[in-house]
């Protein structure tokens, strides 16, 4: 079943099977519980029930807490469900590398683990771990509100209690699958579990963010579906590798390549197909948008990286067009999120377009793997570890846009170095950010490929000013006088992100603690961001791999003389960010009014419902004509029954005038006879008349 | 031939038969009686159809037969894709039974009711196992009007007309079909199916002959297949009772014609011969046509059965576009897909009856919320919804597969392209229901109020609806799941065409 190989940890070495199916089916457990939690309480909670029992629903109950199994019911985020993640996190650093088949699942299933998966799988396990634990801490005010007897609030915990487990399991699925329709059917759990997460408040905004996001989820399965079924039918591939190939020789290999690449690059947010990360992750509660963000638009990456033929040797020469539509995209991308994003309001809606700009960065690297195939085993590492970088990075951001709000008793200075640290990082200027960028310089000085090597310090002074911009909007929204609770009021009311009415509510003191669940999430992956160098080569390579130090001079800190040619980007940005905010500042509300967040998706969505207005009249005329035909046929048949009624009518009438008729015919047959009879005289009067003519 | 052999086709038969002639004579009031004999002689049907897969799997023969007239033979004989489709009646047909009685509470006319409802399935059972055309018509016509008094249940006036196109449509089918039939038998004689060389051994001044009569048969089956545009009479057969939907859209009707078409293909004129009669691309294309024109008909409607009726036409013709991709995927697709369908169908219908029942909702626009209000029913609609969705791990999504595999074989790469539409158009038209369902607030949240909604009972609705739900949407999701299981409705299909695809 399972082929073992050397762990990370040669002497922890746990069998791969039970880790897996731990892994995965830990967090399905924990959404059950969270279903059938729901179950019990509406069956708790029948208005007919209720109503018979002669109790009012919006009473504070304090009887249904002494209920054994009402503390989860009531409160659904306690500490068991924040550990959904921990047997996915185990299986990343435990697991032996090895396959595992399955006979009967779907159409055959394989799943693996290799140093690859290993990366992905501990920095998505690690980010959901963090978000999951700031999670309990974010919505402590509605759990209380939960607890004190609000239905409304309970229904939307224990929907969000069912389905982060849900989303993150199709995650870890799509990360460990190696057969087709596990990724396909991890990909989609992910994806369409995330839907409600979006939603979670049920406002406006909320709604048109998750129609937004479903609309481009769908359209992205879609493409995914044809591509997979295109590419899998064409060589018979039950597993991703298999695909691969066939793709790389197949005659229309590039059509599926670029299908694939469009399907998967609506969630890895590929400029156009984009529009839905901008209007999700605001509205998304924050922990959901850190993981949206960093975790599962990095499921289109890792689209990218299961199905393009890249890197392998004897690709189809078309697949260089691909390459460079990839490489153009990527770099559009990487601009115009940029431009578009600095004009935002909301930091969410900034953060976002920022995650837009890096997923475009990484696209252009990914393309080399089609232009430059001898470079990709270097860049592959290096993709892997920018996609870490980005994903713990972001999540941090995102989480820190949280911690703003909702400030733990920290001073003000240490607070916002904390929260700049990550920016920082992801401009380029120290820690992993600071490495990957010298990473990417070294990789593509090594593949030739300068001109993009400058392309991609411009995009970093745009990343530069994308965080200036989102730091600046949360310092302007941090509610510094907290002990005047009226004035945080007011400068909230002019936010325009949508905000649960829980979370109005003043925050528990003890929510405020630097140890309370959102604050400790919040400084675990500020510190997981920056270390990440430290750790990534120890899952990457094994300990073997870095005693022998093969990965140490791939993620090494870059010498002193390489800082300048690193850090002007860096330079470049803070100065910009500083021009234009002061010399725009008094335009800069009217400028993100007039570029809203989801930019095309306005004048699209415009044209969507005038071309259904079409459509649907279109489909009127068609049933109308439908109709209208059959009222044909039914008009002759109509006819058809007349004119036998005239028929049997007109032998009802002869059968009644027989006799008449009869003597009529006799009488007519005598005339005639009688005529014929004349007429034979007259005829042979003529006759003997005109003999006697002659 | 041993004694064995004959008897247990017969007795299958039998089991409704006897079933439909006992309720005939029963009093209207012996609900009990009724109830018992309907559940018994649905098991023991199923038990006997697992018996005979068994035995078939074992190599035995089930055959009974007897002249007519001379040259002309009625003939029962199981095989493994007849017994395909009598597995699945069977199975589905316990279930709906089940929903039957408890959809039918205290209404009248329940006699009638029942009694016809057996002898469906036992037509139903009869296309299945017949060994040659002429038995099949004998069923199909049977099936027709048995179906009739079903449709036309309630009296009113609605389903009067309604049942009155059926009979229509259905009636003039027959004739045609009989036509077909009568002049392949002037050209090859009391042909039995499996025999499939002798059309093929008439040469090619035949071949005019035998593409028109392929079309013919193909017009006769296709009525009941809802092929556009043969499909009008379905969706306004919508009127009748929800266990009588999900006979028409997921059991025996529009199966019937399904599986007759398979016939037509697979046992009359052989797979190979129609692909060399160049009939086969024909079938994809009308296919392709209705699949695209069901989803975009199902999107405009505003009421719940309406749409489920033309997704039906809609999902009916993947089998048909499985049949017409020459290939052993797409016949397994095909096979698979007949099987696949309905089970999701037999699903979203008894959940849209549960709606109706017991919320009295009918429109879309009145789902709102009603996931907490029914959270099971829901549970099992939403199952069914993404089945046919084409979403894993449900079995909509292997039939997509393997028609998709299929039409690589086939060298066919547009049929891609439709299946993709057809899947987005599915999305577009079940999402919202789906969104309405769980995420929207409505008088369960104490927004407004439920059209017509019953008096409470223990659990969301009457057992004997909930149940049968529940136990097609899990079994949807486990053979999705489980497919590489050796009895998995897939690896049947597989077992079907391994035995039979291209045989000489």
């Amino acid at each position: 079943m399972t082929e073992l190989s050397l762990a990370p940890f040669p002497l922890l070495r746990l069998p791969l099977a039970p880790l897996l199916f731990a892994a995965l089916l830990w967090p399905l457990l924990l959404g059950l519980r969270a279903a059938l939690g729901a179950t019990i309480g509406l069956g708790q909670l029948r208005p007919h029930l209720s109503r018979s029992l002669n109790k009012p629903l919006n009473q504070p109950l304090s009887q249904p807490l002494s209920h054994p199994s009402s503390q989860s019911l009531h409160r659904p985020l306690d500490w068991l469900w924040i550990s959904a993640p921990l047997p996915a996190l185990a299986l990343a650093v435990l697991g032996p590398d090895g396959s595992l088949w399955l006979e009967a699942w779907l159409l055959g299933g394989s799943w693996e683990l290799d140093d690859q998966r290993r990366l992905l799988l501990a920095f998505s396990a690690l980010l959901w771990g963090l978000a999951g634990c700031y999670a309990r801490g974010y919505f402590a005010a509605e759990q209380a509100q939960a607890a004190a007897g609000d239905t409304d609030s309970r229904a939307r915990l224990l929907r969000f209690a069912l389905f982060w487990p849900l989303t993150l399991c199709g995650n870890l699925l799509l990360l460990v699958a190696e057969d087709i329709a596990s990724f396909y059917l991890g990909f989609a759990l992910m994806t369409f579990s995330a839907y409600p997460l979006v939603i979670h408040s049920g406002s406006r905004e909320a709604r048109t963010g998750g129609l937004a996001y479903l609309v481009m989820a769908v359209l992205g399965e879609g493409m995914i579906l044809a591509g997979l079924l295109w590419g899998a039918g064409t060589g018979s591939a039950l597993t991703l590798s298999e695909l691969r190939a066939t793709l790389a020789t197949a005659d229309m290999g590039l059509w599926m390549g670029l299908l694939l690449w469009l399907g998967f690059g609506v969630k890895a947010g590929v400029i156009g197909l984009h529009l839905w990360l901008p209007l999700a992750h605001p509205v998304a509660p924050t922990p959901a948008s850190a993981v949206l963000s960093g975790v599962m638009i990095k499921a289109g990456l890792v689209g990218w990286l299961s199905t393009l033929p890249l890197g392998m040797a004897g690709v189809d020469e078309a697949f260089h067009w691909l390459g460079l539509a990839m490489l153009t995209a990527g770099l559009i991308g990487a601009f115009a999120a940029a431009l578009w994003g600095v004009a935002q309001h909301n930091p969410k809606a900034v953060l976002a377009y920022s995650s837009v700009s890096q997923m475009g960065m990484i696209a252009a690297l990914i393309a080399l793997g089609l232009l430059q195939p001898d470079s990709w085993p270097a860049l592959s590492v290096l993709v892997l570890f920018f996609a870490a970088h980005h994903g713990l990075s972001k999540g941090a951001l995102f989480l820190g846009v949280g911690i703003s709000e909702q400030s733990p008793r920290l001073p003000a200075w240490l607070l916002w170095t904390l929260l700049i640290l990550p920016a920082l990082s992801l401009a380029g200027a120290l820690g992993s950010g600071l490495i990957a960028k010298w990473g990417t310089k070294k990789a593509l000085d090594a593949a030739g490929e300068e001109t993009l090597a400058v392309w991609l310090s411009l995009a970093a002074v745009g990343t530069t000013l994308l965080m200036a911009r989102a730091l600046w909007r949360q310092w302007r929204q941090w509610p510094r006088k907290r002990h005047m609770p009226g004035s945080s009021q007011t400068s909230q009311k002019h936010h325009t992100s949508p905000r649960l009415p829980s979370q109005h509510a003043p925050t528990a003191a003890n929510d405020r603690r630097l140890l309370a669940p959102m604050p400790l999430a919040w400084l675990i992956s500020v510190l997981a961001a920056l270390s990440l160098p430290l750790w990534f080569s120890l899952l990457a390579g094994g300990i073997e791999g870095v005693l022998s130090g093969q990965l140490a001079d791939r993620f090494a800190w870059p010498p002193l003389s390489a800082l300048p040619a690193l850090l002007w980007p860096l330079g470049l940005g803070v100065l910009l960010s500083v021009v234009f905010g002061w010399s725009l500042h008094r335009v800069a509300v009217r400028l993100s009014h007039w570029l809203p967040a989801g930019d095309l998706w306005w004048p699209l969505a415009f044209c969507g419902r005038w071309l259904w207005h079409l459509v649907r009249r279109m489909l009127r005329r068609l049933a109308a004509l439908q109709s209208g035909w059959i009222a044909w046929w039914v008009a002759r048949e109509r006819d058809g029954l007349t004119g036998l009624d005239t028929l049997t009518r007109a032998e009802g009438w002869l059968r009644r005038q027989l006799a008449l008729l009869l003597l009529a015919v006799a009488l007519g047959l005598a005339a005639v006879l009688l005529l014929a009879d004349v007429d034979h005289d007259i005829q042979r009067w003529r006759q003997t008349h005109g003999d006697a003519h002659h | 031939m041993s004694t064995m052999s004959a008897l247990l086709p017969l007795a299958t038969l039998a089991s409704s038969l006897l079933t439909a002639a006992v309720i005939f004579m029963l009093p209207e009031q012996a609900v009990r009686t009724r109830t018992a004999l309907n559940l018994a002689a649905a098991l023991i049907k199923l038990v006997l159809v697992i018996w005979m897969a068994r035995g078939l799997v074992a190599g035995e023969v089930y055959a009974v037969e007897f002249a007519v007239v001379e040259g002309l033979s009625f003939v029962l004989r199981v095989d493994a894709l007849g017994l395909t489709f009598a597995g699945l009646s069977s199975l589905l047909w316990l279930f709906t039974t089940i929903y039957a009685i408890g959809y039918l509470e205290d209404s009248p006319n329940r006699r009638r009711f029942f009694g016809f409802f057996s002898l469906c399935v036992a037509s139903t059972l009869g296309i299945s196992l017949a060994g040659n055309l002429f038995t099949l018509l004998i069923f199909y016509e049977l099936l027709t009007l048995s179906t009739y008094p079903l449709v036309a249940h309630r009296g009113t006036p609605q389903a009067l007309a309604a049942a009155t196109v059926y009979l229509r449509y259905t009636l003039s089918a027959g004739l045609v079909l009989m036509i077909g039939m009568v002049a392949l038998q002037v050209l090859a004689g009391d042909l039995r199916f499996g025999q499939r060389e002798f059309l093929a051994a008439l040469g090619p001044e035949a071949r005019p002959w035998l593409i028109g009569l392929f079309w013919l048969l193909t017009l006769g089956f296709g009525v009941k297949a809802a092929l556009v545009p043969l499909h009008g009479w379905l969706p306004r057969a919508m009127v009748a009772p929800a266990p009588v939907s999900a006979l028409l859209h997921a059991v025996a009707v529009v199966k019937a014609g399904a599986f007759g078409i398979v016939r037509l293909v697979y046992d009359v004129y052989g797979i190979a011969f129609s692909a060399s009669l160049g009939v086969l691309d024909g079938l994809v294309v009308i296919a392709s046509v209705t699949i695209v024109y069901g989803s975009l008909r199902a999107l405009a409607q505003q009421e719940l059965k309406p749409r489920l009726a033309y997704s039906t036409v809609s999902q009916v013709s993947y089998i048909v576009l499985g049949i017409g991709l020459f290939g052993p995927l797409g016949t397994i697709a095909a096979l698979a897909h007949l099987l696949h369908q309905g089970l999701m169908k037999v699903t979203l219908f008894f959940c849209a009856g549960n709606y109706a029942e017991e919320l009295g909702i009918h429109r879309i626009d009145e789902l709102d919320g009603v996931g907490r209000r029914m959270p099971l029913s829901s549970l099992a609609f939403t199952i069914g919804a993404l089945g046919m969705i084409g979403m894993p791990p449900v079995v909509g999504f292997i039939s997509k597969w393997m028609l998709g595999m299929g039409a690589m074989q086939a060298e066919m790469p547009w049929v891609i392209a439709v299946l993709v539409a057809s899947t987005l158009l599915n999305a577009a038209y079940f999402l919202p229901i789906l969104n309405r369902l769980w995420f929207r607030p409505g008088p369960a949240h104490g927004i407004g109020t439920w059209p017509a909604e019953r008096a409470p009972s223990r659990l969301e609705t009457s057992v004997w609806l909930l149940l049968p739900a529940l136990a097609t949407a899990l079994l949807s999701l486990l053979a999705g799941m489980l497919a590489g299981l050796p009895f998995s409705p897939l690896q049947w299909a597989t077992r079907v065409v391994e035995q039979t695809y291209l045989m000489p």
